[in-house]
């Protein structure tokens, strides 16, 4: 492959590595604020293309538009999600974390097939963005409007969630929150409420990045399960709970495994990956920038 | 009774209550159908009951159509007994076929087994088939293994990978002696048995008949991007570009060809993805021009009745034409109905002989074969492909010559 | 329980409440064993042989993910060795499934051994995402190898029916009481090691490993143990499933799903408990199965609504498990 050919590889690994830690830092987030893993983040994935889908193919506005009444939309299903499932996932005296792996887990499935319900399984595409179809050449290297668009998003959505956690109150009862949950009640900080923000803005970051794919990608029930896998590794491999360590995690798993294919077979592209992760963990066993 | 027992009693009760289910009357015929109806290809399920159902309604009802017992109510050696069919889901999972092929067979009481688009669960449903001595007619997987195996109670009226892909080589070679410059291909497939099975032969008849192949490209199914694919694609730039992907990779794959300013000189699809509604819906103007392999030509309605009627009937179930899937589906039912109708019984090895002595020709189809008769392997050998071209937003006819309607456009980008 | 108040409870209580486990597990066996000559629906004997297989299964799974508290989700890797091991023995060099269970039990311990070296140094979610990256690690060479037929799997030819080759036709019977024999076994297993030195280190590894290294117990080598012991028993499993679907290839015996396949039986049932598994899967498999079979046709998606909805339900209404419906002492 020609050096341009290299660059363009890199480039576009570079652009899908900012979607995934774009989905991956809602899963990061919970994980950190109450050591939740959540096995439906995938699914949460999917509903936010189909949010998107939906609200374009009847209202007929551009999806870019669209994309604040998505986001707010997971935000509350988020907040749902942990006032009606995780909530009592966490009541468990014994293997809590095993309970709320299947109670996600079974609404995982039942989320899968509601979407089977009610939007039938066939594939949606939105073909209605101005973005759509639009590509800046950079000396020969070809960068498509919709993923640069998305990355761009994603950076501004770190930025963003930067700000929040150290600049507002809410922000800092997070934190407080992650840091030690007992001593928080003590100064009337009501957990229950802070979770369930957390519980709104893991989601709504998820639909952020739902928002940005159902630009360019395909909207199918099954869809998020691909992408759930690649958003455990990213999270693990930056650090359960570690922001900062999504975002460069997102970057990496995205460099690496287009990297990949310049020496192995494309079909074995994800092994950089999971290799890089063993190799990490080998000798920093809670992940780039996590803390244990 | 303590609460364990109740606890396992109640389970055994649970199951014992799913297995009463009543015999079926005397005068239908039952036909088990095994397709995916969820996870990622169920659309395909959703698509084949269409399908199935039009086929029965034929059956079942008078139609003036040159089509095998469409004439007649029912199944007029059998007293006119009507076609009842039932749908299980397989997930695309070998294992739950050929359970469900078993309930079908056991508690269901089916006559034969109509499946399974995935060519591993045909794999284990027709082994259990030819266990109970009971035909199973592969509708649309396409795997060359499945009719190797000796199996007498198998039968597979379409053609299997191998005999598609010769198609299009002889379109390839056929445009070369008209001057056309031919001299690379680029394989492009997803690592599953279809693309694996697809690749294997496209590979061996490029050496065979003297093409490079200069990109061989197999991906994984479903993947999260596929730029890195296309761009080995966009260096090595073959003259002919042919894709073995479904519905998913496909949209990926055509949309990311476009991000990177790819347009290849010509494409050739091994159908699947490429006969899907959802993806010319989506990226059908980027694909002006492509060639793809079928089973089956729909402007042949054209000199054809029977196809235009079956067409109008099946687009008002499914709000979609016929495509490469479900005119197989369609005609497999057919095929078994006019053989559970010959052998005028319910007996599973009748069936099979009526099925092997099947003699349908080619214009008492919807398909654009030359005829059905199975050799002894099951396999039918006289349903050649065709190709078709995705032209001003609709497919046409264009090889072999006897069939088609009008030449293809060659190159397509050109 | 804590690890002081457990090893301070004392012995001849928790012998008698151990060997009275074993009388309640002859008759059940034994009723298990009895059920085919009353139970003769092809479909139900099917559903009957799945649930036994995922007890087993779950079982095993049980005895790395329950009692030792290494929470695996890479349990796959075992089964495709087994299953992929039994087939490539059997149909390409005639070696009775038998002895290729017995082969991918070897590999399956050896490569848990592996695996264990690599990981049990990393804790809870970060132990739980590496396990289920090598098992992905394995999938795709798998997936992309030569000699394992790749993508295209490997059929068993229908030929030769009988014990040796462990292909029975139409009749299911000898499949119910092999996939018992392997529950039984890891029953058994489990039953022995709760009463050892290696099951009073897993509990009380699992119960708090500071205190455990404090008191002596080798906490390392007896997490070593217990993934080669559950290694082991999920790669016959793997061999068993391959020869009773005579057909077997990367995505139907070794995707992620199967793992977690593998451990819920034993979280709905009861995590660490000896009859949890069997609970869980007596539940679990006969839900799948049924509401795949008799509303999955439709193409409606709502037989998953319901499967779904019901895990999240169990789990919920009781995290710890189905069993603990039961009254305490008859646990």
């Amino acid at each position: 492959m020609t050096a341009q050919g290299i660059f363009q590889v890199l480039a576009s690994g570079l652009l899908m590595g900012l979607i995934y830690a774009l989905i991956a830092v809602g899963l990061s987030l919970i994980f950190g604020l109450m050591d939740v893993v959540n096995f439906a983040h995938g699914e949460m994935l999917m509903l936010a293309m189909y949010a998107a889908f939906g609200l374009w193919a009847i209202s007929g506005i551009d999806p870019v538009l669209l994309m604040p009444l998505v986001v707010a939309a997971m935000a509350i299903f988020g907040a749902l999600v942990y006032l009606g499932i995780v909530r009592y996932a966490m009541r468990a005296k014994s293997n809590a974390g095993m309970v709320q792996i299947f109670a996600t887990f079974g609404l995982a499935v039942l989320i899968q097939g509601l979407a089977q319900f009610l939007f039938s399984p066939d594939y949606r595409s939105i073909n209605g963005s101005f973005l759509a179809g639009k590509t800046v050449n950079l000396l020969g290297v070809f960068l498509p409007a919709p993923q640069v668009f998305g990355g761009v998003v994603s950076l501004a959505a770190f930025a963003g969630l930067w700000l929040l956690m150290t600049r507002t109150d809410f922000g800092k009862a997070l934190e407080a929150t992650r840091e030690d949950q007992g001593a928080v009640a003590l100064v009337g900080i009501d957990r229950n409420k802070i979770f369930a923000l957390g519980w709104a803005l893991g989601a709504g970051l998820v639909g952020l990045a739902g928002a940005v794919m159902a630009i360019f990608y395909y909207v199918h029930p099954q869809v998020g399960s691909g992408f759930a896998l690649v958003a455990y590794v990213t999270v693990a491999l930056g650090g359960f709970g570690s922001v900062f360590g999504a975002l460069a995690a997102g970057l990496i798993v995205g460099l690496v495994e287009a990297a990949t294919t310049l020496v192995l077979p494309s079909a074995m592209k994800s092994m950089g990956v999971y290799v890089l992760y063993l190799g990490v963990v080998f000798f920093r066993p809670s992940g780039l920038f996590g803390r244990l | 009774m303590n609460r364990r027992e109740v606890l396992f009693g109640g389970a055994a009760a649970l199951t014992l209550m799913a297995g009463a289910r009543a015999a079926s009357a005397a005068d239908e015929v039952v036909i088990g159908a095994i397709y995916p109806m969820s996870g990622a290809n169920a659309q395909i399920g959703v698509d084949a009951r269409h399908a199935l159902e039009t086929a029965a309604e034929i059956v079942n009802g008078v139609h003036d159509l040159d089509l095998p017992t469409a004439r007649t109510a029912g199944l007029p050696k059998l007293g006119g007994a009507k076609i009842r069919l039932i749908f299980a889901d397989h997930q695309g999972d070998p294992q739950k076929g050929r359970a469900e092929a078993e309930r079908l067979i056991t508690q269901e009481k089916v006559t034969a087994i109509v499946g399974a688009f995935h060519s591993s669960v045909s794999a284990t449903v027709s082994a259990t088939c030819e266990r109970y001595a009971l035909p199973y007619v592969a509708a649309d997987s396409s795997s060359p293994s499945l009719h190797r195996r000796g199996l007498k109670f198998f039968f597979r009226p379409a053609a299997h990978d191998e005999m598609f892909s010769a198609a299009m080589f002889d379109f390839l070679d056929e445009q070369k002696k008209a001057g056309k410059k031919i001299e690379t291909v680029a394989l492009f497939f997803e690592d599953t048995i279809f693309g694996t099975d697809s690749s294997n032969v496209q590979r061996k008849l490029a050496g065979e008949r003297g093409y490079k192949v200069v990109a061989d490209v197999k991906y994984r199914a479903n993947s999260p991007s596929l730029t890195s694919e296309v761009q080995q694609l966009k260096s090595a730039d073959a003259d002919v570009v042919m894709p073995s992907s479904y519905t998913t990779d496909a949209l990926l794959l055509v949309k990311t060809m476009g991000e990177l300013g790819y347009k290849p000189k010509n494409m050739m699809a091994q159908a699947a993805g490429f006969s899907e509604k959802a993806v010319f819906d989506a990226v059908g103007d980027r694909l002006e021009g492509l060639v793809s392999r079928a089973s089956f030509a729909l402007d042949l309605a054209a000199k054809r009745k029977s196809i235009a009627v079956v067409n109008d009937m099946f687009k008002a179930r499914a709000a979609r034409d016929l495509n490469d899937n479900t005119s197989r589906q369609f005609n497999a039912l057919l095929v078994l109905a006019d053989a559970i109708d010959r052998a005028g019984s319910l007996d599973g090895a009748k069936i099979r002989d009526a099925l092997a002595a099947t003699d349908i020709p080619g214009e008492q189809t919807i398909m654009p074969w030359r005829a059905i008769r199975f050799g002894a392997d099951g396999q039918n050998e006289l349903c050649d492909p065709v190709l078709i071209q995705y032209l001003g937003g609709k497919f046409v006819t264009v090889y072999p010559t006897g069939v088609a309607l009008q030449a293809a456009k060659w190159p397509m980008n050109g | 329980m804590s690890l002081t108040s457990f090893l301070a409870s004392p012995p001849s209580r928790f012998a008698a409440r151990h060997r009275r486990q074993l009388h309640l597990a002859v008759p059940v066996v034994a009723a298990l064993a009895a059920l085919p000559f009353a139970l003769h629906d092809v479909y139900l004997l099917n559903v009957l042989i799945l649930t036994l297989l995922y007890a087993a299964m779950a079982q095993s799974w049980n005895i790395l993910g329950g009692y030792c508290g290494q929470i695996s989700l890479g349990h796959a890797l075992y089964f495709g060795i087994g299953a992929y091991a039994t087939t490539l023995l059997w149909v390409n060099h005639g070696i009775t499934p038998w002895g290729g269970m017995v082969v991918g039990a070897a590999l399956s311990a050896v490569t848990a051994l592996a695996v264990g070296r690599l990981c049990f140094r990393l804790k809870g979610h970060y132990f739980s995402i590496a396990t289920i990256v090598i098992a992905e690690i394995g999938l795709l060479i798998v997936h992309n190898a030569e000699f394992t037929g790749g993508a295209l799997g490997v059929q068993w030819p229908i030929a030769g029916d009988g014990w040796w080759s462990l292909q029975f036709g139409r009749a299911k019977a000898p499949y119910v009481w092999v996939a018992l024999g392997l529950f039984a076994a890891t029953w058994l297993v489990t039953w022995v090691i709760e009463d050892s030195p290696w099951g009073y280190w897993w509990r009380a590894v699992k119960d708090d490993v500071q205190a455990a290294e404090s008191l002596g117990v080798e906490v390392f080598a007896s997490k070593m143990s217990a993934a080669a012991v559950s290694a082991a028993f999920t790669a016959v499993g793997g061999g068993f499933y391959a020869a009773y679907v005579a057909y077997i290839d990367p995505e139907s015996v070794m995707t992620f799903r199967f793992s977690l396949l593998f451990a819920l039986p034993a979280v709905l049932g009861g995590i660490g408990t000896l009859w949890g598994p069997l609970v869980g899967a007596l539940v679990l498999v006969p839900l799948t199965e049924i509401t795949r079979s008799y509303m999955g046709g439709s193409g409606s998606g709502l037989d998953l609504v319901i499967y779904g909805g019901l895990i999240m339900v169990v789990a919920l209404a009781r995290p710890e498990g189905l069993l603990s419906l039961l009254p305490r002492r008859s646990r």
